[in-house]
């Protein structure tokens, strides 16, 4: 008999237990907020993890954008290609303002790709799909446009984070990309703060494997 | 890593006496514990959210087969390869044979527990592929050739003067600091050469969401999110009962992990993995394969008893709590999973015999089970396990006490059920043990019951019981009231 069907087997022969009674999911306040006491929330959050937000309008986005590359020393950043990040044509922008500027599109095998994340960049500027104000958390769908690693390698991640894509709380994030019936990501991540251990002497600090600093530029789409 | 469940005493003594990890242990496990109550207090009803992770994890476990099977089935749909395997053995084999397929000389690996379980490491070196431990705690405690002191920190006990030595000696830095914070970004430099280079990248797994056939990992570092996206092949190995219904009972029971593991509200990186990268993406596995490993988990599941432990999620905070753990820390449980999680665990999967003084190292104060976010009733399993024992469960390995402490069970089982022979053989203990007696304890007898005498006293049998004293005062003998 196959492995698989002997442990199926032993488990389906196991006498049967019952489930304890399932209480309600237990009603977290954020779902009680309006829309700018959420944004507010999302901000609150995402300061307690010493992420640095910077609250714009749409049309001073790539002038904070400048202003933080500028403030950090960064003049290599690598940019994904979704939608937010798109529309702001950072590429054009780079030029401008002499900032190097890669583009994850600009890219067709894994190899280059990695060099240039892992050793070339200072920074990685991706969009996000949701913003979750009960903890302050950034959820990312990865796909052709969204690479995993322009997030991660690169040792500061500046997220760009319309307010039309803060929501309360996880179930509505997990809901749209999971349940909707559309294509399901092969990775969605949720990220809450930049990278961090206490795995020496209990001693915390940021940026063990991943970004040390993380950066929202939150800004009205709506 | 060596087993050395039966050495706990002997390692226990010794941790007792480790002024410094004692140091350690007064200190963190109260400033976790706290920090998890306050971090519990967001919930606007924390018993609440308590009890529904307890109930997601309690219908898991009932319907553990038709969740693995469609967990199973959702991932195949999804292009994940789901392989699986009965024992230890057979999970390192079917390990080893992919890695090996794939030409890779060293693997990189996200912290897993199941993978200590089953001595991945050991069955890699000797194959010729180096494993790499990426957690930071685990990278070292993995060169130290140490098991984990604690879940979540594997080497937080360990000195930095230690850390230092063994990461000049290994090159992994050059200069000399002692700094907490220098000596990780050593790690993170020496390691982020590894992560841009692998092959192969090894994961555990956190939560297999059934309905979606999506794998989720838990983490802070990041190392396991390299670890999924930089390699061409990703191998991510579970046992069965880390299979939940739904995503949103995994986002629930991800609240409650990180609440009950760091205090955090949630991770920092929290990631979802279904399927292997589709076409077009640039990053991120072209192969996924999902290892199912069983090794003793369906013999669990069997008895109806014994399945409560498969509710455990893993994050330690039964650990912080712990009035023992809390004084000799993770090194004596002898194996990859220490505290009242390793209590309950390591007896069932090497044996009751193997594991003597881990289920009896405990008082017993329920403290594990209060806030154990599984709903896992820790002491009365200790129990159980010693009742297992002492009648000698075969299933279980139960070892019986010794022979001397069973024939006087015996006895006192045959007095306390007759009045004649009681009274006898209290008369006659009295007379026996008068020589021992000082200020109404015992402190010995002579070379009868050393195990009790060791740690404690007995009060001495009093001159007269109550029954011969309630006849002597019907007599007058103390006057009427």
């Amino acid at each position: 008999m196959d492995t698989r069907k002997e442990i199926i087997n032993r488990l389906r022969s196991a006498p049967r237990s019952s489930s304890e009674p399932r209480p309600d999911v237990p009603p977290l306040p954020e779902l009680a907020l309006g829309r700018s006491e959420l944004i507010q929330k999302l901000m609150d959050e995402l300061t307690k993890l010493e992420v640095s937000c910077h609250r714009v309008v749409r049309e001073e986005v790539r002038e904070k954008l400048a202003e933080i590359l500028v403030g950090e020393g960064i003049t290599k950043v690598i940019v994904s290609n979704d939608r937010i990040v798109s529309a702001f044509d950072l590429s054009a922008w780079g030029k401008e303002r002499g900032f190097m500027v890669y583009r994850s599109s600009d890219f067709n095998d894994r190899d280059t790709l990695k060099r240039v994340v892992f050793e070339e960049v200072e920074a990685g500027v991706t969009g996000v799909d949701f913003a979750v104000a009960e903890s302050g958390t950034l959820g990312i769908i990865h796909d052709h446009n969204q690479p995993r690693l322009v997030s991660l390698a690169p040792v500061t991640h500046i997220a760009l984070v319309p307010t039309s894509k803060v929501v309360p709380i996880y179930e509505q994030v997990v809901d749209e990309v999971f349940l909707k019936g559309g294509n399901i990501p092969s990775q969605f991540t949720f990220i809450t703060g930049p990278s961090m251990t206490a795995d020496i002497k209990a001693t915390p600090f940021k940026g063990m494997h991943g970004p040390r600093r993380l950066i929202a530029i939150i800004y009205d789409d709506d | 890593m060596k087993i050395r469940t039966e050495e706990f005493n002997s390692i226990a003594k010794k941790e007792i006496n480790n002024a410094y990890a004692r140091a350690f242990l007064g200190l963190l496990p109260p400033i976790i514990a706290m920090r998890r109550v306050q971090v519990m207090s967001s919930f606007p009803n924390p018993d609440q959210a308590l009890k529904l992770s307890r109930a997601i994890r309690s219908e898991s476990i009932a319907r553990l087969p038709d969740l693995l099977e469609e967990f199973e089935q959702k991932a195949t749909k999804s292009g994940a390869k789901v392989l699986w395997a009965k024992d230890a053995q057979e999970a390192r084999k079917l390990v080893l044979s992919l890695i090996r397929d794939r030409g890779a000389t060293f693997v990189t690996k996200g912290k897993s527990m199941v993978t200590e379980e089953i001595g991945l490491n050991e069955a890699l070196e000797q194959a010729q592929i180096e494993p790499i431990e990426t957690d930071l705690g685990e990278f070292i405690a993995q060169q130290l050739n140490r098991p984990p002191f604690h879940i979540v920190g594997p080497a937080i006990n360990v000195p930095v003067e230690e850390i230092r030595d063994l990461f000049l000696r290994e090159g992994i830095m050059k200069e000399d600091t002692t700094d907490p914070v220098q000596l990780g970004y050593a790690a993170r430099i020496y390691l982020r050469d590894k992560f841009h280079h692998i092959k192969v990248g090894l994961t555990g797994v956190n939560m297999a969401v059934a309905e979606t056939g999506t794998i989720i990992n838990v983490e802070n570092e990041g190392n396991i999110r390299f670890n999924k996206s930089s390699p061409i092949t990703q191998i991510s190995i579970m046992t069965p009962e880390k299979v939940v219904p739904s995503l949103r009972d995994a986002m629930h029971i991800i609240r409650l992990l990180c609440r009950s593991c760091t205090g955090q509200k949630i991770s920092a990186y929290v990631t979802l993995d279904t399927g292997p990268k589709k076409a077009g993406e640039i990053d991120g596995p072209e192969e996924l394969y999902i290892i199912i490993v069983d090794n003793g988990r369906s013999e669990i599941y069997a008895n109806p008893r014994t399945r409560e432990v498969l509710r455990c999620i893993r994050c330690g905070a039964c650990l912080n709590t712990c009035p023992v753990y809390t004084k000799i820390g993770g090194y004596p449980y002898g194996w990859a999973y220490s505290g009242p999680m390793g209590q309950i665990l390591n007896p069932l999967l090497l044996g009751l015999d193997r594991t003597q003084d881990l289920y009896r190292a405990c008082t017993q104060c329920g403290t594990c089970r209060d806030i154990c976010p599984g709903g896992i009733d820790h002491p009365a399993l200790f129990l159980y396990y010693r009742s297992c024992d002492v009648e000698g469960n075969e299933k279980l390995a139960g070892k019986k006490r010794p022979r001397s402490e069973r024939i006087s069970f015996s006895l006192w089982g045959l007095a306390v059920k007759n009045k004649l022979l009681w009274n006898t053989a209290l008369r006659l203990g009295r007379f026996l043990t008068k020589k021992y007696s000082s200020d109404g304890w015992l402190t010995n007898l002579g070379r009868l019951f050393p195990g009790w005498f060791k740690e404690r006293d007995f009060p001495s049998i009093s001159d007269s019981t109550f029954r011969e004293r309630w006849k002597e005062m019907r007599k007058g003998k103390y006057g009427h009231p």
